[in-house]
């Protein structure tokens, strides 16, 4: 093979290599994109409505206090009371679209009996409310009914909420594992490759440069006349060797002109 | 030993000279003196055959 092949070749695996280096990372990058993508639109999504209802449901106590603490003058009564009504609807759609939503089967329980203890909940304190202006906006009367009852739903939204954010850092890690593996994969890959056309390149340079050297050789010979002996085994099919060929015809014409001029010298 | 290849070295300096021995021994890449050793064969006398035909086809 000559020469200029083996380079041209040599330089289009090279390009080759790299071309399909770039494309596989295009690929593993996009895949991670995909993976991230995933992650944000459901696990991070509901992990974040979760924390809104959380903080809405909160708002929703604190409201009902309000209305204990203030609900004797009618203006705050009206405002803390819409507040509250509001909360709780917020609450219970809000959990109820969560749970519609949720793929994990135990997560989707929790919400459904957090709906269910919400519910009991809100009628209980619709009782205290009730109690409340009854007993001319006696706040011991309606706390004494509704002490507690807010426990157990916020314990269990509690845990609709750490269970949602272990599913995010579990599946995090996941992909960040997927990453580092597709990662070392890509760099065993691609180191193997480089290192395998850096030995064919090497070799081929090498081997190139032992004949060129032999060349040289003879053509320094060839230069100083010292052909006495000289032997042109340069051979093969490239450059190199049809160089060293049209040195055995120069070496040929040299003898012939040496035995001519030695047969002339002696008549 | 090589007759035929002597030969050829013969018939190049008489249609050429000197100068036509040089350039067979150029083309065949084999001189006179290791056409002497060189035995008559096929491939042999081919280059040769070749290489007279070049001088001739180009006047020497």
């Amino acid at each position: 093979m000559k020469i200029s092949t083996k380079l041209i070749l040599f330089f289009c695996g090279v390009v080759t290599l790299f071309v399909l280096l770039a494309v596989a990372l295009l690929a593993q990058t996009r895949t991670v994109s995909a993976g991230y993508d995933a992650l944000l639109a459901r696990q991070v999504r509901q992990a974040e409505e979760a924390r809104v209802i959380q903080v809405s449901f909160k708002k929703q106590v604190q409201e009902w206090k309000d209305i204990l603490l203030r609900g004797h003058t009618p203006d705050d009564l009206v405002k803390y009371t819409k507040q509250f009504h509001d909360e709780e609807s917020s609450v219970r759609s809000g959990a109820e679209a969560l749970a519609a939503g949720m793929q994990d089967a135990e997560s989707r329980d929790l919400l459904e009996q957090f709906v269910a203890a919400h519910k009991t909940m809100g009628e209980k304190y619709q009782a205290a409310y009730d109690a409340y202006v009854a007993s001319g906006f006696d706040f011991k009367v309606a706390d004494k009914m509704v002490r507690g009852q807010d426990r157990a739903p916020t314990d269990l939204f509690d845990q609709v909420v750490k269970r949602l954010n272990d599913e995010v850092v579990a599946s995090v890690a996941a992909q960040a594992r997927a990453v580092a593996r597709a990662r070392n994969l890509a760099l065993a890959f691609s180191g193997g490759l480089l290192a395998g056309l850096g030995l064919v390149g090497f070799v081929t340079v090498r081997t190139i440069l032992q004949r060129l050297g032999r060349l040289k050789a003879v053509s320094d010979r060839l230069a100083r006349a010292d052909i006495e002996g000289l032997s042109v085994d340069i051979s093969g099919p490239d450059e190199i060797g049809q160089f060293g060929d049209s040195m055995k015809g120069v070496h040929a014409a040299i003898e012939e002109l040496t035995k001519l001029a030695s047969a002339a010298g002696q008549a | 030993m090589a007759a035929k290849l002597n030969d050829f070295y013969k018939q190049a300096a008489q249609e050429f000279g000197l100068a036509g021995r040089i350039k067979l021994a150029m083309l065949t890449k084999i001189s006179s003196e290791k056409a002497e050793a060189a035995p008559d064969s096929p491939e042999n006398i081919r280059i040769f055959e070749q290489a007279m035909a070049q001088l001739r086809a180009g006047g020497g």
